[in-house]
């Protein structure tokens, strides 16, 4: 097996892992960086489940291979929550509208939305529903999502 | 008395959430009300444990090798490459793992299943996916570079594919064991009395339904760890389920093992929709292949494998002759209902005929009911259930209430409120014998109409007419049965107190983002004057919890909630018998409130919980006379055979006559599931069931070519509806409480049964000023230009 | 789904990559974006023993405009200029308007993160704006092996679905767009699905007016209408010379499906095709032709 020296800060700490090229940023991230918050739901760039911020901005870490993102800084969910373990802004606003259910679906949003806040901090309703549909949920029918975007937006206003 | 040592007093009051639509139905302190559910800042975080989270010492992957023909001999199977790849172990094949098996593999609940059903494919193959060999290897990539190298050969055979064929032909006989595709039929034929009805009645119609084949979808695909131990003959599994204690019955039957040597565990699953209610072959497998290996095998589902090879659903015909008199009140129905069973169905048939016939008439007083309901086998995926499998019912009535309104010349509303049970009318027993109580759908209809303003659509419909436009209003107005027979029937619930006065509470359930978990709290923590953050609950590990059979078919709110409030109640009274002695007051003078007992108006007699706690446990000479120590309950809770639940889904739409878009523009839901635990829970359940019914109607359609090779197997193809393609859900309560503890009834399924009918009811009103007569789903835009089309 | 085993490389340097391209042949897939091909690795339904990783490349990166009086200017975007940047450039927006409003209905902004401007060219797939807008806009492509760099116009990139005309060892380096200066108006319209799904049809078109006010250029291009994206040159001679208030962009529309072959397949047939192409290029036309009149 030929593997690749990987290095790369996870939510801001160094993780250093050993992987083929082949092996996709979501799966190191779950494996060799023990973070299993990021989901695998389809595997094939659709529903956003995997979405972790690269430099900052949202990209779906299964049409990643690890070895792409090296030296970069990658966020999962994990590195949203202040280190106190209180909740984000976002994630508080999720639980207070009743933004998810199964809760498979719900870190690739957290980070979506985080990232969609901090482009688009006061969004239109249309802008919200588009800027979720990258995302797919099955048991919420996007009803909770769509009031806890806005209740974020509006908290940070 | 004994000094009791500090403990950290139960929590101040959490603030209820007021996120959701309206104000909270305050019928408790906690019960009634839109409490944050507790399991949200794990999963929130990235801290849930979802089945591929873990991680077990010396795990191996497993990869299933699957047919991609329909219908063919296996000529020749070599996995002699396979086996000789990079960090293999083992490529089983029929040969090596059937063998193994000892029991049954069909469904606990289902073994009259007449059809055959084997952990990997023998000498045929009988659908796309069906499995032929196991790849297990040290990690999931070289377990896919294993199977590239297993050589299969096929000599294919012409499948049948499509349910009409194969109910009216023998040339192509799926199981070769049996000698026709005959999955299942019950019949109560047209009697002379209904023929005579069908003969004069002034309004006769026929009309066919159609619903075609789609999916649950969950967001976690299936996925199962086993791990055989021969040295302690312990059988551990994790495993993403809704029905933790079948798997434990399931894998003893299917190993040999006995099941107190078998450990279950379920942890956090990302949704299931009854996809996950019932063991699957395919984990099946995984469980035997473990057993024969003595190793930790792990196997994860991926999406391609979760979409053609996992369960499908919905495939369904429904032939409707429907008889009315000058009025339009029903008079008689016989239905003629088909659906697909797939090669290999679980749950008997897979679907659920016998309940079509049985809430055919819904809603409505229908006097006679003749039907005859069929499930065939075809060369397609397995059928199993699906978020209210029976829906069929409910789709094919209020498409056909809506026909038979326009053929009478009056509004669909109008002819619903003719036909509509009155609640001076209850119980009604319905033709097939079910008696309904407790419900409310003329309620439900009213506050609808009144939510959606039924006139003043009618007026800006005609208006928008008038330039071009074409407005639909489309209403699916139903009864949902939540069933309690054999093992649906019995719910357990364990509460123990701690000696810090805080609470654990032990379940049977399954729960798959019902919020089981914030429910329970709920009801425990009213009832025991503490909070929700005093009280854990705990289920999904076999060891631990007591046998129920998961969580699915609408129960945990009615059944479970009833069981849960009935043991807290329990708790409460020796509590505070407990206290009554501590204090020597009488126990009706007694209160409990921030985990705090006190005489009512004299909060300086009091005692804490904590004292009650420690005392039933380290100081039972403290306790009344002849009072056994300890503060543990336990209880089952049987329900009635059948409760129901009921609601009114109405949406409008605007139907591009062009390009066959339909836009939704107003959506709402009036329900009645009695009295709400949580408001938020029971909205949230039904915007999911009706996204879901929403998402068969217009996007999602699985696709098989007349060979039975399947061509929608991304989400490229199978399209999920997105948050851009929804309207914001509208609700309205009513609130008929069941005969049951706590007067709780289920709603999981509601919003599943009720918007297919809305959404295709309103398509097909927008489309009628086109000339469009008849309308079947799926309806995306080709298929509505097609129709448009048609009708010129 | 798991990919199949590939020697990864990261050249950094446009010469490195066409020279892992040219020692390898047809074993090595340049890696551009990633949101196309890492999902078809992943599906199996395509293998390569190489990959030639592009996103570290600085020369492929970067918006350059070279403007010189209304007329003659162009923007040169590299090849592996990310989507999102495309569609947040004030230059692009200002310079080449249909292009920045085409980018957004590229699927969603996560997939507009990684994905870039010559990767989605290079693809070509005949349901995707980009190509579409390339050949509206009769876009110049620079492509480069170790034989060189040469120019391939837009017109002359597409042969089929997911097939252009770069040569064996070619790597798409950078697309220019000419700009078309002010007296323009454009418009993108498609029918998806769903919001980001591929175009089941659609067109992106552009109108400039001369300084008499008479329609001088028209572009009309198709997605989903073809095997490749389509230009429709019998139905802008049409409009060339024409007044904009005599233009009829429903005759027009229905001479440009007219000369179409769309695809059937599972999400539509070809006759739906028509007749939804037919009405978005009516649309847009007439969209197009406002905004050259009135800005």
């Amino acid at each position: 097996m030929d593997e690749i020296d990987i290095r790369l800060s996870v939510n801001g700490e160094p993780v250093h892992g050993r992987a083929e090229a082949r092996k996709t940023l979501a799966d190191f991230l779950r494996e060799d960086g023990g973070l299993t918050g990021t989901h695998l739901a389809c595997e094939h760039g659709v529903c956003g489940a995997c979405t972790v911020l690269l430099d900052g901005e949202a990209v779906r870490s299964c049409l990643l291979f690890a070895v792409q993102a090296e030296g970069s800084e990658v966020t999962t969910v994990e590195g949203l929550s202040p280190p106190d373990g209180t909740l984000s802004p976002v994630q508080e606003a999720f639980w207070e509208n009743h933004g998810l259910q199964c809760g498979f679906c719900t870190p690739g949003f957290v980070v979506s939305v985080t990232a969609f806040l901090r482009r688009n901090p006061d969004p239109t309703d249309e802008e919200i529903r588009e800027g979720l549909s990258g995302n797919l949920c099955r048991c919420t029918g996007y009803q909770g999502i769509v009031r806890a975007v806005r209740a974020a937006a509006r908290a940070s206003a | 008395m004994t000094e009791s040592p500090q403990r950290a007093a139960p929590s101040a009051p959490a603030a209820p959430a007021t996120g959701a639509t309206g104000a909270p139905s305050a019928i408790g302190r906690l019960v009634g009300q839109r409490v944050r559910r507790k399991e949200d800042p794990r999963l929130l975080t990235g801290h849930g444990r979802y089945l591929d989270d873990v991680v077990l010492p010396g795990m191996l992957h497993a990869h299933f090798l699957r047919s991609d023909v329909a219908r063919a001999r296996i000529t020749r199977i070599d996995t002699t490459a396979a086996r000789a790849a990079e960090g293999v172990v083992a490529v089983l094949t029929a040969a090596d793992l059937n063998p193994h098996l000892v029991g049954d593999m069909h469904g606990t609940l289902s073994p009259d299943n007449p059809g055959p059903l084997l952990p990997l494919a023998e000498h045929d193959v009988r659908h796309v996916g069906d499995p032929v060999a196991l790849i297990v290897a040290s990690n999931r990539y070289l377990a896919e570079d294993a199977a590239e190298l297993v050589e299969v050969e096929y000599e294919t055979l012409p499948p049948v594919v499509d349910m009409e064929q194969a109910l009216s032909s023998d040339d192509i006989v799926v199981h070769a064991e049996l000698s026709d595709n005959l999955c299942s039929r019950m019949e109560e034929p047209i009697d002379d009395e209904l023929r005579r009805i069908f003969d004069t009645a002034p309004y006769v119609i026929t009309e066919t339904v159609l619903q075609h084949r789609y999916l649950p979808v969950p967001m976690e695909t299936r996925g199962v760890i086993a791990v055989w131990d021969r040295h302690t003959g312990q059988l551990e599994i994790r495993i993403s389920t809704q029905s933790p204690h079948d798997v434990r019955t399931t894998a003893g039957r299917i190993t040999g093992v006995p099941e107190h040597q078998i450990r279950v565990i379920m942890g956090d699953v990302g949704g299931g929709f009854g996809q996950k209610a019932y063991v699957a072959r395919d984990e099946q497998v995984v469980i035997l292949a473990a057993h024969k290996l003595g190793r930790a095998v792990k196997w994860v589902e991926d999406r391609h494998e979760n979409l053609v090879a996992a369960t499908h659903s919905r495939t369904e015909r429904v032939t409707v002759t429907l008889a009315a008199d000058e009025s339009g009140q029903l008079l008689g129905a016989h239905i003629d209902h088909l659906d697909d069973a797939g090669a290999y169905p679980v749950m008997g048939s897979g679907g659920a005929g016998a309940f079509v016939v049985m809430m055919f008439s819904g809603p409505y007083r229908l006097p006679k009911l003749a039907y005859r309901t069929t499930s065939v086998y075809t060369n397609t995926c397995t059928r199993a259930p699906y978020r209210g499998p029976w829906q069929a019912e409910t789709l094919a009535r209020e498409q056909v209430m809506d026909v038979l309104a326009h053929r009478i010349g009056i509004d669909p509303v109008e002819l619903r409120r003719r036909n509509v049970v009155h609640r001076s009318e209850l119980p009604y027993t319905m033709p097939g014998g079910m008696p309904i109580a407790e419900v409310s759908p003329e309620e439900t209809l009213d506050q609808a109409m009144t939510m959606i303003d039924h006139p003043g659509f009618r007026v800006e419909q005609a208006r928008a007419l008038d330039t071009g436009r074409c407005l639909g209003l489309g209403i699916g107005l139903y009864i949902e049965p939540q069933p309690g027979m054999g093992p649906y029937g019995s719910e357990p619930a364990q509460i123990r107190m701690q000696p810090d006065g805080h609470v654990a509470v032990y379940l049977g359930s399954g729960s798959h983002g019902q919020g089981l978990e914030t429910t329970t709290a709920q009801i425990v923590a009213e009832h025991l004057g503490i909070e929700p953050e005093d009280v854990s609950v705990h289920q999904g590990d076999t060891d631990a919890t007591p046998y129920a059979f998961g969580t699915g078919g609408s129960r945990s709110g009615p059944i479970l909630g009833a069981a849960v409030r009935q043991t807290a109640l329990v708790a409460r009274e020796k509590i505070l018998a407990i206290a009554a002695h501590l204090l020597e007051a009488s126990p009706d003078d007694l209160d409990i409130d921030g985990g705090v007992i006190a005489v009512a108006g004299t909060p300086a007699i009091s005692v804490s919980l904590a004292q009650v706690a420690m005392t039933a446990y380290l100081n039972p000479a403290g306790l009344p006379p002849g009072m056994d120590a300890g503060l543990d309950f336990s209880s089952r809770y049987q329900a009635p055979p059948f409760m129901f639940s009921n609601a009114c889904h109405a949406c409008t739409v605007e139907v591009d006559p062009v390009t066959g878009t339909v836009t939704i523009l107003r959506y709402v839901v009036s329900e009645d599931c009695g009295v709400m635990i949580n408001p938020n829970i029971v909205e949230g359940q039904i915007d999911g069931g009706v996204v879901q019914g929403i998402g068969g109607v217009l996007y999602e359609h699985f696709v098989y070519d007349g060979d039975g090779n399947p061509l929608t197997t991304t989400f490229l193809d199978y399209l999920l509806p997105t948050a851009a393609e929804v309207p914001e859900i509208e609700h309205g309560h009513i609130e008929t409480p069941a005969m049951t503890p706590g007067g709780y009834k289920g709603v999981g399924e509601g919003g599943a049964i009720g918007a297919p009918a809305a959404v295709v009811n309103a398509v097909a009103d927008a489309l009628r000023a086109l000339g469009v007569e008849s309308l079947s789903q799926p309806l995306g835009p080709a298929r509505i230009v097609a129709a448009i089309e048609a009708a010129r | 789904m798991k990919p199949s085993r590939f020697r990864y490389h990261r050249p950094g340097t446009i010469a490195d990559a066409v020279g892992l391209l040219a020692e390898h042949g047809e074993d090595a897939k340049p890696l551009a974006g990633g949101q196309s091909l890492v999902a078809l690795l992943a599906l199996r339904l395509t293998s390569f023993e190489h990959l030639v990783d592009l996103n570290r490349i600085p020369e492929l990166q970067g918006v350059s405009t070279d403007e010189q009086g209304d007329e003659q200017g162009a923007v040169t975007i590299g090849a592996m200029t990310r989507q999102s940047a495309v569609e947040r450039s004030g230059d692009v927006a200002r310079l080449v308007p249909l292009l920045a409003r085409a980018v957004p209905f590229i699927g969603h902004f996560q997939i507009r993160n990684r994905g870039t401007i010559g990767g989605s060219i290079a693809h070509a797939d005949p349901a995707s704006e980009l190509p579409a807008v390339a050949l509206a806009l009769d876009a110049r492509v620079l492509a480069t092996s170790t034989a060189g760099t040469r120019t391939v116009p837009a017109s002359d990139l597409f042969s089929s679905t997911w097939t252009t005309t770069l040569e064996p060892g070619e790597i798409l380096t950078g697309v220019t767009f000419p700009v078309w200066g002010p007296r323009s108006g454009f418009a993108v319209e498609e029918l998806a699905r769903r919001r980001g799904d591929f175009a089941i049809a659609g067109t992106v078109c552009g109108i400039r007016l001369d300084a008499a006010g008479l329609i001088d250029r028209a572009a009309i291009a198709l997605m989903g209408m073809g095997d490749t994206p389509v230009r429709c040159h019998a139905a802008e001679a049409l409009l060339v010379g024409s007044a904009p208030d005599s233009a009829e962009p429903a005759a027009v529309a229905a001479e440009a499906i007219d000369a179409t072959e769309p695809p059937d397949d599972i999400h539509a047939p070809a006759s739906y095709r028509r007749r939804v192409g037919a009405h978005l290029v009516a649309r847009a036309l007439a969209s197009s032709i406002r905004e050259a009149v009135h800005g």
